[in-house]
């Protein structure tokens, strides 16, 4: 019940009021419609107040509003480790920002006369508002780790089940009690919107970047006065200023430098392996090693014999074909083929060379993955709309008993000759041939 | 060819114009060096950005050079050594991956603008053709970089790239029917794509293609700066701002900026995120070709066609694009630059709708 009211009741009476609160309030009373500035009033610790709070709170924003816009998005950025991790520490950084700049404006809105005299009760709450936001929000980053990867899979549905008018709080009801405080305060601070001066934020002064430069001219005083001085410091100590910033930027360049280079040395001086990781990087330059001999074998065996084994019969299957390799040195694949006999045919396509897929389909097919050719196993031929054209040729093979005799062979142009008895050759080996002149 | 004037005259005469030895001087080719100010004038950034992702290449190419071992049987692994122990090592290789896919978007970028601001208007020529070959390299340095790393869908990629230019066989009359099988042969260097492939692509990528390169781009830059920067538009403004120091300076600044965002995307998402693990994992000779070989994304545009056009209507167009972006000097000699502009527009439209929805439309053709 109180779930219901705090996640359904309250955002959709913090949305109405904000939206047509503001409406009201800018249409009916245009002159409150800003931030109600004290800069005037007392400007030494707003700077450091108000510029921190602004530069952390506006990122933040901006990125709750993307994750909340675009999630799919969102939660594909955030499946890279280095960018959650730096999603993650900049949120923070940006909200101890936030809170550290709260606390100065606190501070000044509590102790300065001048401003205590215009604040009003409103202020105060707003303060207090977002002060506990932003101690959530950090203790949320802090406690809850990783909220910019798990949000989009919670807090993110939730808002949008109330966009779409189906609220759904099985998203968030089981989230811990200080994200709920979160969203909580969060739609608090959306209700207060047209009743205090975060109303201001409506009014961000975009047209500003395309108007033309306007001069402002000062009717104060004590304005030139402090112009005056001003410009008196920088006639008398430019040189001073010009020879500390020639420092600063070459003493930054140095230590930026010294990073660099620091990082250039470590790529050239190398990693230096621990026993294990050396051992297992040993293993595996060894295994490729012996991949490469294994080929290179191969290649010896088809210059130097007439025959090659490709397996024993009884290993061959009638669905999942035994690739291998022929005598040019391209793929080939042997099955077992309704009859009994084998069938040894090249494996690389016709189309463009790559390497056929072993299994077999209903119909008695094998695909090529690359631009989708399927080829009869049995004639080699391709299907009639595949890019491929020309059929997989058909290989000669001889079929060769434990004792060495050849009992059966066929030759490249499907002669078959010999003993295909089913009997005879069961026991035999299937070798591929480099010429048609074997024959039984 | 004016009567009585021999041949050589005239080629001396044509050279002398497109390279002006008096102009070959600090003071004309920096210091009196204007770059108009206009609404296209982000165009006279793309050549410059292009030269800097070649710098990052360069750099981090050399890098690389340190650990690669080009051999079949370690190269795959010392990619992975690059990329696993190396201290920033899979920093350097990301950005030399992304970055050269910069690189060939900016080249391609800098060839359209050139082209709609007709940059290739006498005496630039000669410029533009330098470009248009340097084009043509950068793609030879993708596809030969492709194939190093030594994974499944390299190997294969290539496989299917060498076939296609043996395709071309078919279509040429006589003896020349052969030449292509032969460049393949050439390249293979062996019945499949093995140890001599590596090797000869290794040696294109690292040395031959980066010589031919240097020389080529010495060429394109001394006659940007003989000449000047063309005035891109039909109105001329009166408004120009000098080359040194405030046009090199905004280069500069601009590089710094792209460099921190190259550096951010390299340390953020390995370039190898885009692919599934099957196709990254080392050459199989023994067994099938994986599912999903594709070339790099900047060849889409002409691979996406490929699978879904006859191969003939392909190889036409594609010599015709090749033939008209040589002569594009003089066919589009008397175009307005509102025409050229369409047509780079049609053709960028084209580039973009295949790069990015080839793969869609491929299945909608193809179901």
């Amino acid at each position: 019940m109180i779930d219901s009211v705090l996640f359904i009741a309250l955002p959709y009476l913090a949305i109405f009021i904000c939206i047509f609160g503001s409406i009201y309030r800018i249409r009916k009373m245009p002159m409150t419609y800003s931030a109600l500035s004290s800069q005037f009033l007392e400007s030494k610790s707003l700077v450091w107040g108000s510029v921190p709070w602004h530069i952390g709170i506006i990122t933040i924003v901006l990125a709750h509003l993307f994750a909340l816009i675009c999630p799919g998005l969102w939660q594909m950025l955030m499946a890279y480790k280095n960018v959650l991790l730096i999603t993650e520490a900049l949120g923070l950084a940006m909200g101890i920002c936030c809170l550290v700049g709260l606390i100065v404006l606190g501070i000044r809105r509590i102790s300065s006369q001048r401003i205590q005299a215009v604040t009003s009760r409103m202020d105060l709450l707003v303060l207090f508002l977002l002060t506990a936001q932003v101690i959530f929000g950090i203790g949320t980053a802090v406690l809850h780790r990783w909220g910019a990867a798990w949000a989009t899979g919670t807090a993110v549905p939730y808002i949008w089940s109330l966009f779409t008018l189906q609220p759904d709080l099985s998203y968030i009801s089981d989230l811990p009690h200080m994200v709920k405080a979160h969203i909580v305060s969060a739609w608090l601070l959306i209700l207060l919107v047209p009743f205090s001066r975060l109303i201001h934020m409506f009014a961000v002064p975009l047209h500003y970047l395309t108007r033309p430069p306007q001069n402002v001219l000062w009717n104060n005083p004590r304005h030139y006065e402090a112009e005056a001085a001003a410009e008196e410091i920088l006639d008398t100590d430019a040189r001073r200023e010009f020879i500390k910033g020639g420092v600063g930027i070459a003493a930054g360049t140095l230590l930026l430098g010294a990073g660099a280079m620091d990082k250039i040395f470590a790529f050239f001086f190398g990693p230096r392996l621990t026993a294990k990781e050396e051992t297992e990087l040993m293993e595996e330059k060894l295994c490729r090693l012996q991949a490469t001999t294994d080929q290179r074998k191969l290649e010896l065996e088809r210059q130097s014999s007439k025959y090659i084994l490709v397996s024993a019969m009884s290993e061959l299957s009638p669905t999942e074909g035994k690739y291998l390799i022929d005598y040019q040195m391209t793929p080939a694949m042997a099955f077992k083929g309704e009859d009994g006999l084998p069938i040894v045919l090249s494996a690389k396509c016709t189309h463009l060379g790559c390497t056929v897929g072993n299994t077999v389909n209903k119909e008695g097919k094998i695909l090529c993955p690359c631009h989708v050719s399927y080829f009869d196993i049995k004639t080699g031929e391709p299907n009639a709309d595949a890019p491929a054209k020309a059929p997989l040729p058909i290989l000669g093979w001889a079929l060769i008993d434990k004792a060495g005799k050849l009992i059966a062979s066929r030759s490249s142009k499907g002669e078959i000759s010999g003993d295909t008895s089913s009997e005879s050759i069961k026991d035999c080996d299937l070798f591929i041939v480099k010429t048609d002149e074997v024959k039984v | 060819m004016k009567a009585g004037q021999s041949v050589f005259a005239t080629v001396s005469n044509f050279l002398s114009e497109r390279f002006p030895v008096e102009h070959m001087n600090f003071q004309h080719m920096v210091e009196k060096k204007d770059v108009p100010v206009h609404n296209m004038s982000w165009g006279y950034y793309t050549g410059g950005l292009t030269l800097f992702f070649l710098m990052v290449q360069v750099v981090t190419g050399l890098f690389l050079l340190f650990y690669y071992q080009p051999t079949v049987s370690d190269a795959h692994l010392s990619v992975e050594f690059i990329n696993k122990h190396v201290a920033g090592g899979a920093l350097i290789r990301n950005m030399h991956t992304w970055s050269a896919s910069c690189m060939i978007f900016f080249a391609m970028l800098h060839l359209l603008t050139s082209f709609a601001m007709k940059a290739f208007e006498k005496p630039r020529e000669l410029t533009w053709i330098f470009g248009v070959l340097l084009l043509f390299l950068t793609f030879t340095f993708g596809f030969t970089g492709y194939l190093l790393p030594w994974n499944q869908i390299a190997v294969n990629a290539t496989k299917v790239g060498l076939q296609s230019v043996e395709a071309v066989g078919e279509y040429l009359p006589g003896a020349l029917s052969q030449l292509p099988h032969i460049l393949r042969e050439t390249f293979q260097g062996e019945a499949s794509v093995g140890q001599s492939t590596l090797g000869r692509f290794y040696a294109l990528h690292v040395v031959l293609l980066p010589l031919a390169l240097l020389g080529l781009i010495s060429l394109h830059l001394l006659s940007v700066q003989l000449h000047g920067m063309s005035r891109g538009v039909d109105q001329p403004t009166k408004k120009s701002e000098r080359f040194f120091p405030f046009f090199i300076f905004k280069d500069l600044s601009l590089w710094s900026i792209v460099f921190l965002l190259l550096l951010i995307l390299a340390w953020c998402i390995p370039f190898d995120s885009f692919l599934p693990y099957p196709l990254l994992a080392p050459y199989n000779a023994l067994g099938s070709t994986p599912a999903g070989i594709k070339p790099e994304w900047y060849f889409y545009f002409l691979y996406y066609p490929l699978e879904m056009l006859p191969f003939w209507l392909i190889l036409l167009a594609t010599g015709l694009a090749v033939l008209v972006l040589i002569f594009t000097p003089w066919i589009f000699k008397g175009t307005s630059r509102k025409t050229l502009g369409l047509i780079t527009v049609l053709a960028s439209l084209y580039l973009v709708v295949m790069t990015v929805f080839g793969e869609q439309i491929y299945h909608m053709v193809k179901p």
